[in-house]
């Protein structure tokens, strides 16, 4: 065994309280260390996941005491694929910010590092733990980190963000916490697998309102409608590079948060009519508001709300299909966000207000960013032969099995406007003129920056041309969501355990 | 390895070299383009065969490849247009932007086509489906022109039909477990009669945005108009056949098992009726030549689609005669107007007027395609033409054959402005100095033109091909019960024999031009076109006394009720409506923290009062 | 299979015969109009003298290649629906091509000619040819929307588009005239505009258009011109007679009934004033559209 999961946790942490100790030795180790770090937990990641997959689920307990009593965290195909890709997507964000931070002063970049550090374990926290509250704890920690993100730019716009980011997380913090409590109070525990097996004795109206208020409380991580007020200003006067973390990791984390809730501790079979409610409203919303976007990164914070709703009704449909499609959409979105974002903020570097007008004719400038943003564009619009199709094809082919032909009708036809707000800015990029009193100042993007988006186009291409490539580890994941029972006898000792 | 695979992948290479080596030098982009065009087309004529199917699996879905017969027709639309057009696009496009992408583009365009026409799934047919969109609305919006209207008018278009289609395709996946279209036709009956309707319409839908079927037209002129004219040529030509060739499939293979079905395909038959009227009536009041024949081809399909619609073996034939016969006079149409655009710099009516003693190979090409597309025997048009409206008798559509006779009647006017405009008219000083265009924009444009005459005397060489690929559909042969090598029958056995027709008419039309020749040679003269009888006054030389704006001014006056409404005004407000709606919506997001925790509490609050039905 | 020098013979006559019987009825047009406008007018031959004056002229100017070309495109036309339209009954006359073309087909042919001569006109650059030539499409818009109706309804009741068929039906069932009479109004009225006498002469109005499409010619060329149009009035005359009339059994019945539909146009034209194109149009889409519906329904149900 290469490592434990816990690893995947505590690294980062310490790593994080490391990092202004290092800076005092070397000043460059506060960029270096982290990267190290997260390419470390990638590898780690990565080789635990091929190890899940071919053994079984690894179950380590915390401090020696066994569930229901203690801490557990649970390395399953779902949690380490989910793992797998947060860790990958902190690396290619780190690679990306590597110098993008060059030209900001040291206390700033070890700000952003130690921030970053905290995202991503707080993210992988909230993913691999088996217990509620240690998922609220890291769902604060990731609040924590994401608010000193978005405000990163000490101005006023970004502290507004943040603030306003701040207020909702607090109100979900309580809701979750309500959550927590009334569970608590009904069951006794706070292990997952130990209420998923209890669920049944408690009394259905506790139970609807604990539901309600994990909704409410992991809604706002999750960006569902209308608890996403705070993402649009977010992700907007977040730095480029938190954009793509917060689509690429925290959203995950809380679409993650909210499944396993719904799937495994209230052990929901069937069609979820709340998810696909709230699913097609957050869609609907945050599509129909994209169109009328005029800053790029707003823009593309609307669209990534809308695609957590696809997720979410994906789910929603509660069926095999629907779970494998949600895994594929949040894959791909978790490829192609960042992608988007990260190259949007090299077309935009030299603006602060990130106006979509102002890349008027950059592609005569920064061709290749250009081209990776507009294969960005065709991925997540679901244009063959890039990733994106397969994802919608399994959805829609999912939607088709259950017989939701309105839902498939309304999610092509919001699709369309996905389309129309997409080909816009392509256009803009591609098919005008360049123009000195619009258009910014073209910057020339780092070797670091490149590689990261080159390492993410390619992904995209070769989900593109060879799904098959990473379906079988949806499969997999999609089947470990469902399958409850197996969850609760894993973690209340029959499956791989590791004690510590 | 298979020979559809080595297609593919030279053209893949084609594309990808054309643009990354094209950077180094134009010769050596040229050089790659053509050849690769060459390769794939000679590979294709030479070594597809339709026996072969290659199959494989994504994602589960088992996926076919093969070529079938009808499909064939097809591909010879394509790779034989490819070819020509492709020359032509080589000296057309020289000066002009982003050749590299061009040229790539125009490569993945054509695997695209190619990709579609050898699709025996239907997952498959969507991608190459998609790949063609977008790599055609990149061609439409390349010019920079008219970027946000035209360009995104036809991707919503493009989306719209590829949704609607993609639709269709998922309900059929997850209800008979298989794609392939082999299948989807023999497991239909097993269908609900709900879906029966579904998922035909939906199919049409998707075809019938691509071969710009009314209402689904208006991207049509936009974006045909828009792109650079070598690639129109292709677009209108060849692209917007792929649409015919879906069409084609569902009318036959589905529709007719529908009960009922009946009314779809007279709908659609009225649609392309309708179509086919109202495109010519625009095409009149066109002053820009490319909008003209971007209306033209909206008209043209509108008669294919008829065709393909009423489906009896004449009117199935009609139509499939038509879409080849109008790849070949409108793209010769639209690579007229590139080269008179490339040598004057202006495609519009109104600005360049008579160019016929500059431009005179380039005049030709023009005639014989307009002579076919007014559908005038002996050139091919007349072919098709006449099968039409024999197989609209023959089949009981009274009034529609009336329609589509208003349609192509009217089409003369748009017809002779094309001619007069450019070609005809006084000579300007103004324009004294264009040249002839290159010989590799014009020997194209001749081989086409020749092509339109050999297939009006001889329609069999081309109704071969087709009469397998209905016989693929079902059809009965219809060799020698429609047509010879050059006689054409009717459902009630009255014929044409082309070929003394033609030598009749040749005999007599060159008899009176000798006549007209030899006779008092030498007091014949040729004057300028100032030098006319103008009520005794004589035109200076700087006087334009051409007659072309306002052109058809007493026509539209008659017709003005119809002309009145517009449908592109309808889907431009119902636009607007729309993002007046969703500016709304945006403003959901007020950007005050205050009114998202209202936000959170009202939510709560509704969770809670709902809580029985959401649960 | 007739040898080639039959079939040659043949086409000379057909056209000789034309040619004198369309110039005869011209000149009688002008004889007529004169005396029922009081005027003493010009003799009967007077259209062959004026013939034989042009095609004895010996200078010619021309514009370029389209309008030296374009009488023989009308030419062209009118001399294959001459060959195309079956002279006489039963095959009395030479079959020519009456078998390898059919009505559709003799639709087509006829516009060919206007066209290519369309073309001519547009090349002289004279503004006064190119609105004759619009004003002359548009109008052929109009007519031929009714013209049409009566031809399908004829067809499509019969089921044959063959002349010599719809020849052949109304020797057992009498003059299409009487069975399909709508069709025949239909046709008439379209008439009118097809023979471009007033009131649908704004064509080629002679004062405020110098004669419109031909205003550029001369000599030889109005020369053709003119003995196309006579062979052209020919064609569609005896046209008309066999769709209609029963067709002929000889010349002298020929003439008579064609001579009878000649006067249709004439007379209606004498009494009318001009229409302008757009009136013309609307013309055409009124009581003919009207009389080529009732055609088609009579068809449907019959």
């Amino acid at each position: 065994m290469v490592g434990s999961p816990v690893l995947l946790i505590a690294i980062p942490l310490l790593a994080a309280f490391l990092i202004p100790l290092f800076g005092m030795v070397w000043k460059e180790s506060v960029r270096i260390v982290p990267g190290l770090v997260l390419a470390y937990l990638t590898y780690l990641s990565a080789s635990l996941y091929i190890e899940v997959i071919n053994t079984d689920t690894i179950v380590e307990i915390i401090a020696g005491w066994r569930p229901p009593w203690g801490i557990n965290l649970v390395f399953s195909p779902l949690t380490g694929f989910l793992t797998t890709i947060m860790t990958f997507m902190g690396f290619i964000v780190w690679l990306y910010s590597y110098r993008f931070k060059r030209n900001v002063e040291f206390e700033a970049a070890k700000k952003y590092f130690i921030f970053l550090m905290l995202l991503v374990a707080g993210s992988v926290g909230i993913v691999i733990t088996g217990d509620i509250f240690n998922q609220f704890v890291f769902i604060e920690i990731v609040g924590i980190s994401a608010y000193a993100l978005t405000a990163f730019y000490t101005g006023r716009d970004s502290a507004e963000a943040a603030f306003k980011y701040l207020i909702m997380g607090s109100l979900s913090a309580s809701a979750l916490l309500i959550a927590i409590i009334i569970i608590y109070s009904q069951l006794g525990t706070l292990n997952m697998a130990e209420i998923a097996a209890n669920i049944d004795n408690m009394n259905p109206y506790y139970r609807i309102i604990a539901m309600i208020f994990f909704i409410i409380g992991i809604g706002v991580e999750a960006e569902i409608f209308p608890l996403n007020g705070w993402a649009p200003d977010a992700y907007t006067e977040a730095p480029g590079p938190v954009g793509g973390a917060f689509s690429g990791i925290v959203a995950k984390a809380g679409i993650y948060a909210m499944v396993r809730m719904m799937f495994t501790l209230f052990d929901i079979a069937g069609p979820m009519k709340i998810l696909i409610v709230i699913g097609l409203i957050t869609l609907i919303v945050a599509e129909t508001s994209a169109l009328r976007q005029e800053k790029l990164k707003r823009m593309l914070a609307y669209s990534s709300i809308g695609q957590m709703g696809l997720v979410l009704v994906a789910f929603g449909m509660g069926t095999k299909a629907g779970v494998f499609a949600a895994l594929f959409l949040m894959l791909n979105h978790a490829i192609t966000k960042p992608m988007l974002f990260l190259s949007g903020s090299f077309l935009t570097f030299n603006t602060t207000e990130k106006y979509i007008k102002q890349i008027t004719g950059m592609a005569k400038k920064m061709p290749v960013v250009s081209i990776i943003f507009v294969l960005g564009a065709l991925a997540i619009t679901g244009f063959p032969p890039f990733s994106g199709f397969w994802s919608k094809m399994a959805f829609l082919s999912a939607a088709a099995d259950e017989n939701l032909l309105f839902i498939m009708a309304t999610i092509l036809i919001i699709s369309i406007f996905e389309v129309v707000y997409y080909f816009r800015v392509i256009n803009r990029l591609f098919f005008f003129e360049y123009d000195d009193k619009i258009s910014v100042e073209p910057h020339k993007p780092g070797f670091n920056g490149m590689i990261a988006l080159f390492v993410l186009a390619f992904i995209v291409l070769m989900i593109g041309f060879y799904p098959s490539s990473v379906t079988g580890f949806i499969d997999l994941a999609a089947d470990d969501l469902l399958n409850t029972h197996q969850y609760i006898d894993k973690v209340l000792q029959l499956g791989q355990t590791i004690i510590q | 390895m298979e020979t559809i695979l080595t297609i593919f992948i030279i053209f893949i290479a084609g594309a990808t070299g054309t643009y990354f080596l094209g950077k180094l030098s134009g010769i050596l982009r040229s050089v790659i383009f053509i050849t690769t065009l060459l390769v794939t087309s000679w590979l294709f004529f030479t070594a597809v065969s339709p026996d072969v199917i290659i199959e494989f699996e994504i994602m589960g879905i088992l996926m076919s490849w093969g070529l079938t017969p009808l499909a064939y027709v097809f591909a010879i639309i394509v790779f034989g247009l490819a070819i020509i057009i492709g020359i032509y696009a080589i000296k057309a496009m020289e000066g002009q932007r982003s050749l590299n992408f061009f040229f790539a583009n125009f490569l993945l365009s054509v695997m695209a086509m190619f990709g579609i026409l050898i699709s025996n799934d239907l997952i498959s047919f969507f991608i190459f489906w998609e790949i063609m969109s977008w790599s055609s609305y990149f061609m439409v919006v390349l010019n920079h022109k008219d970027v946000q209207r035209s360009g995104i008018t036809y991707i919503i278009f493009c989306v719209i039909g590829a949704y609607a289609m993609m639709m269709a395709i998922m309900i059929i996946y997850s209800y008979s477990g298989s794609v392939m279209i082999g299948d989807f036709i023999s497991n239909f009956h097993a269908f609900s009669l709900g879906m029966k309707w579904l998922l035909p319409i939906l199919l049409l839908i998707g075809f019938a945005s691509k071969a710009a079927l009314m209402p689904l037209h208006v991207w049509a002129p936009g974006a045909y108009s828009n792109s650079p004219m070598s690639y129109t040529a292709l677009f209108s030509g060849a692209l917007s056949k792929m649409g015919v060739y879906g069409m084609v499939i569902v009318m036959i293979m589905i529709v007719q098992q529908i009960p009922d079905g009946y009314w779809i395909k007279e709908v659609i038959a009225w649609l392309g009726g309708i179509t086919s009227a109202i495109g010519t009536l625009w095409a009149i009041k066109q002053d820009d030549a490319k909008r003209m024949l971007a209306y033209s081809s909206v008209a043209q399909l509108g008669y294919i689609i008829v065709g393909v619609a009423i489906g009896t073996p004449l009117a199935m034939m009609s139509g499939l005669f038509l879409a080849v016969m109008h790849g070949i006079f409108k793209s010769t149409l639209f690579m007229v107007v590139g080269a008179i655009e490339r040598q004057t710099g202006t495609s519009n009516f109104t600005e360049v007027t008579g160019l016929i003693r500059k431009m005179p190979w380039t005049f030709l090409a023009a005639l014989m395609s307009i002579i076919a597309l007014a559908g005038i025997p002996p050139l091919g048009g007349f072919i098709g033409k006449w099968m039409l409206y024999e197989s609209l008798m023959g089949s009981n559509h009274y009034l529609l054959i009336i329609v589509i006779f208003f349609s192509s009647t009217a089409a003369f006017l748009y017809c002779y402005k094309f001619l007069f405009g450019f070609f005809l008219g006084q000579e300007e000083k103004e324009w004294s100095h264009v040249k002839e265009a290159p010989a590799m924009m014009v020997v194209p444009m001749i081989i086409m033109a020749i092509l339109t005459f050999v297939l009006g005397v001889f329609p069999g060489l081309i109704l071969k091909p087709i009469n397998d690929g209905m016989q693929f559909l079902g059809y009965v042969s219809t060799d020698n019960r429609f047509w010879e090598m050059s006689t054409i029958f009717n459902d009630w056995g009255n014929q044409v024999v082309m070929e003394p027709i033609v030598y009749t008419i040749f005999a007599i039309f060159l008899f009176f031009l000798i006549f007209l020749t030899l006779k008092g040679y030498k007091n014949t003269r040729y004057v300028t076109t100032k030098d006319i009888s103008s009520s005794g006054e004589i035109p200076r030389e700087d006087e334009n006394l051409t007659f072309i704006t306002g052109f058809m001014q007493p026509f539209f006056r008659a017709v003005a009720p119809v002309m009145k409404r517009q449908i592109d005004k309808y889907y431009t407000s119902f636009g607007k409506g729309l993002e007046a709606l969703f500016d709304f919506t945006r403003r959901i997001y007020t950007g005050n923290g205050q009114t998202y925790a209202l936000y959170f509490v009202i939510f709560v609050i509704l969770l809670l009062m709902f809580r029985d039905s959401l649960f | 299979m007739e040898s080639v020098g039959y079939y040659i013979l043949g086409v000379i006559v057909t056209i000789i015969v034309a040619f004198m019987v369309g110039m005869t009825y011209m000149g009688l047009s002008r004889k007529i109009t004169a005396r029922v406008q009081n005027r003493k007018g010009p003799p009967f031959y007077q259209n062959f003298i004026d013939a034989f004056k042009l095609a004895s002229k010996e200078t010619a100017i021309h514009h370029g290649f389209m309008h030296h070309a374009g009488p023989a495109f009308l030419m062209v036309a009118s001399i294959m629906s001459v060959l195309i339209i079956p002279v006489l009954n039963d095959g009395k006359w030479f079959p020519n091509l009456n078998f390898d073309g059919d009505l559709i087909f003799l639709l087509y042919i006829m516009v060919f000619g206007p066209l290519g001569m369309a073309l001519g006109a547009g090349q002289t650059g004279n503004p006064n040819s190119a609105i004759g030539v619009t004003r002359g499409l548009s109008q052929m818009v109009g007519f031929e929307i009714p013209w049409v109706m009566a031809l399908v309804a004829l067809m499509m009741q019969y089921q044959t588009t063959s002349l010599v068929d719809l020849m052949a039906v109304q020797q057992t069932t009498g003059w299409l005239m009487f069975s399909s009479p709508f069709a025949f109004l239909a046709a008439v009225l379209a008439m009118l505009g097809m023979f471009r006498y007033s009131p649908f002469d704004i064509v080629g109005a002679p004062t405020e258009l110098a004669s419109g499409p031909v205003s550029e010619n001369g000599g030889k060329y109005l020369f053709t011109m003119m003995s196309s149009g006579s062979i052209f009035a020919f064609a569609k005359l005896t046209l008309y007679v066999d769709l209609f009339m029963g067709g002929a059994d000889n010349l002298i019945e020929l003439l008579i009934k064609t001579f009878t539909i000649y006067l249709i146009p004439m007379l209606y034209g004498m009494v009318s004033p001009r229409y302008r194109t757009e009136q013309a149009i609307r013309y055409f889409w009124g009581w003919p559209l009207f009389f080529g519906f009732l055609a088609l329904v009579h068809a449907m149900v019959f």
